[in-house]
């Protein structure tokens, strides 16, 4: 656990985890759009409430779609050995797990709306007692990386 | 031996002790109301129709259930109406537990629950009153497997050779009454049963008249303190003796067995229980260490498994023991559970820097309600204040007890919530393991060790906090199945 792992995950995702943001931004851009039309026909409303509420969306999609995605992305590694799973991701708090492939009970790959546009899907992985993700990998990608592992896993297991 | 046959006619009592106790919370607002408009004669109707209706259906569904054991399977039919066969293979089956309450004890009889593997619940099957005599002899069919015994046409049937299990001496380990006491006393239930107690006080209130009520209440407060404060010492120390009773009950005669595969557990005073607990579901042995018994030296021994048993007790885990010294742990793990070893000697503890992070986490709260007291009631700030001292001694005892230890391929991870728990835990059991750290972390040089088990619910976490960074490593690679270090 010295080192971190050494694959990173598709450009895409970087793209596909904005768009998600833009459309969470929707929300408090609809707020402050109605505070400033509720503050402009009703008197008992001060503009205050719609700037503060400005400020608060810019600030949010700064942050959510300029700086977090780019972020993830790069902190975003992993590595697939021959026993097992190696997974490195977190912004602020840096998490490194280790999944044995004798350990896995199987693998799916998911793909919403957004990652479907950019031909991307995510892996999970799910042990007895836990469950892992690979987000935003190439579909083609993830494919090869499930029938990889769940070959790899097919080895001789314990009753768990 | 084939024959389908009847439970006894004793589990039609069981039904319809059942069904009438799930009627009664259904109809109660509905007889309220009707008591009320002193529609007495409806009521009385009412109830003698739905309790014949569920006499005569606990008749009819206990004349339609029929079991028949076969070659190597056991065969339940049932339903009245909606008729509802489940065969269950033996080599499915994962444990047959023969239990016994008081009704069953009158008439010599024993309930049976059949466990197979997964979490499936509706693949198990319980047949709620059959005698001793067949509760033992499906026991003993189902239960030993043909062990690689390829019979002969003409041998014979399997069952005569299974008849013969070799009388070995199996390590058995019993629990004194003398220990169950002791165990009872430091068990602390007896804040449950005042819970309990005062739940039933609140339902009974609205029973009492009010006259009544207010003598009484009126009563009580013309006493003096000091009768009142020997009146709450003696109502603690019943509840104190209700709680012993409630354990002897509960643990009475609690032998354990070790056989071959199994852990083989018989318990209790009014309800006989039994249980089996296969070797190969175990995924950790816990030691517990309460408040109360850590200072006595005094721990119980648990084990997690894996997937449930059938609607049982809803504890977290399963005790292997009550009650024992903790110095006997050690010794009695190597007779009965030898997989599993408890040597606590050179423990690594957490580094000195990690002793901040464990006081800001307890104490950040009650300070922060001290201050905010302090600022509006100055003169009540003393509560909060004794909070916050008990949450910085609590944080303190976190971090001293915390610790993990790796002897060949096991791993003891000891933590503390409010109880002392230390975990043994194979190798091989351990799921997926993680490496967290925060910028502060990475400064200093620590990380966050998280862990984890299958256990009954969704798995078990063993979350090591702020352990030096070459520790964590040193666990991941020893966790690793890859050749070079990670």
């Amino acid at each position: 656990m010295r080192e971190q792992p050494n694959e990173r995950i598709a450009t895409d995702a970087i793209k596909a985890w904005k768009l998600t943001a833009q459309l969470i931004a929707i929300i408090p851009l609809l707020l402050t759009i109605a505070a400033f039309v509720v503050a402009y026909f009703f008197d008992f409303l001060s503009y205050w409430l719609g700037i503060v509420l400005a400020v608060f969306t810019v600030l949010e999609c700064t942050i959510t779609i300029l700086i977090i995605p780019k972020l993830r992305w790069r902190r975003w590694r992993y590595q697939i050995y021959e026993q097992e799973i190696y997974i490195q991701h977190g912004i602020l708090i840096v998490t490194r797990t280790v999944v044995p492939m004798i350990r896995v009970q199987h693998v799916d790959t998911q793909q919403g709306p957004i990652l479907k546009k950019y031909g991307l899907a995510t892996l999970q992985i799910s042990t007895a007692a836990t469950t892992h993700e690979i987000p935003a990998l190439l579909e083609a990608e993830a494919a090869d990386l499930r029938d990889q592992i769940s070959e790899l896993a097919r080895v001789e297991q314990d009753d768990v | 031996m084939s024959e389908p046959k009847r439970l006894h006619p004793a589990g039609m009592i069981f039904n319809i002790i059942q069904a009438i106790r799930q009627s009664v919370f259904g109809f109660l607002p509905i007889v309220i109301i009707a008591v009320g408009n002193d529609a007495w004669f409806y009521v009385i109707l009412g109830a003698s129709i739905l309790i014949g209706l569920i006499i005569l259906f606990s008749v009819l569904s206990w004349f339609r259930y029929t079991y028949q054991l076969e070659e190597d399977q056991i065969r339940i039919e049932q339903g009245i109406l909606i008729r509802k066969k489940r065969t269950i293979s033996k080599h499915r089956i994962q444990s047959i537990d023969l239990s016994q309450n008081i009704i069953h004890r009158i008439f010599g009889l024993t309930k049976v629950q059949i466990e197979t593997a997964g979490s499936d619940h509706r693949i198990d099957a319980a047949l709620s009153a059959v005698t001793m005599a067949d509760g033992k002899m499906l026991h003993d069919q189902l239960k030993y497997k043909q062990q690689a015994a390829v019979v002969d046409e003409n041998e014979g049937p399997a069952q005569e050779l299974n008849k013969e299990v070799p009388e070995k001496d199996y390590p058995q380990k019993k629990v004194t009454p003398k220990a169950l006491i002791v165990a009872g006393s430091t068990s602390g239930s007896f804040g449950i049963i005042l819970g309990l107690f005062g739940l039933a006080f609140s339902e009974l209130e609205t029973f009492i008249p009010d006259r009544f009520y207010n003598q009484a209440t009126e009563w009580v407060f013309s006493q003096a303190v000091q009768v009142l404060i020997a009146f709450a010492i003696i109502v603690l120390i019943l509840l104190w003796m209700l709680g012993v009773l409630q354990t002897l009950i509960q643990y009475w005669n609690f032998t354990i067995t070790r056989y071959d595969k199994e852990l083989f557990i018989t318990r209790g005073l009014l309800e006989k229980k039994q249980s089996t607990i296969p070797l190969k579901r175990i995924q950790a042995v816990g030691i517990k260490e309460t408040i109360i018994r850590q200072p006595l030296g005094l721990a119980s021994v648990y084990v997690e498994i894996a997937s449930g048993e059938i609607g049982q007790n809803q504890d977290m885990h399963t005790l292997i023991f009550p009650l024992m010294r903790k110095k006997h742990i050690p010794s009695f793990l190597k007779e009965l559970l030898p997989e599993y070893r408890y040597q606590p000697e050179g423990m690594v503890k957490l580094p000195t820097k990690a002793l901040p992070y464990y006081m800001v986490r307890t104490v950040l709260i009650p300070l922060i309600v001290t201050i905010v007291i302090a600022i509006q009631f100055f003169e009540f700030a003393w509560i909060p204040l004794i909070v916050t001292l008990l949450a910085c001694i609590y944080g303190y005892f976190q971090f001293k007890t915390t610790g993990y230890l790796i002897q060949d391929q096991q791993l003891l991870v000891q933590t503390r919530t409010i109880s002392k728990d230390t975990a043994l835990v194979p190798h091989k059991r351990l799921q997926s393991l993680q490496k967290k750290q925060h910028i502060l972390h990475r400064k200093q040089g620590l990380a966050t060790l998280d862990t984890a088990i299958l256990n009954k619910f969704v798995g078990r976490h063993f979350i090591v906090r702020e352990l030096r960074v070459e520790d964590v490593d040193h666990i991941a690679e020893w966790y690793s199945y890859r050749e070079k270090p990670l």
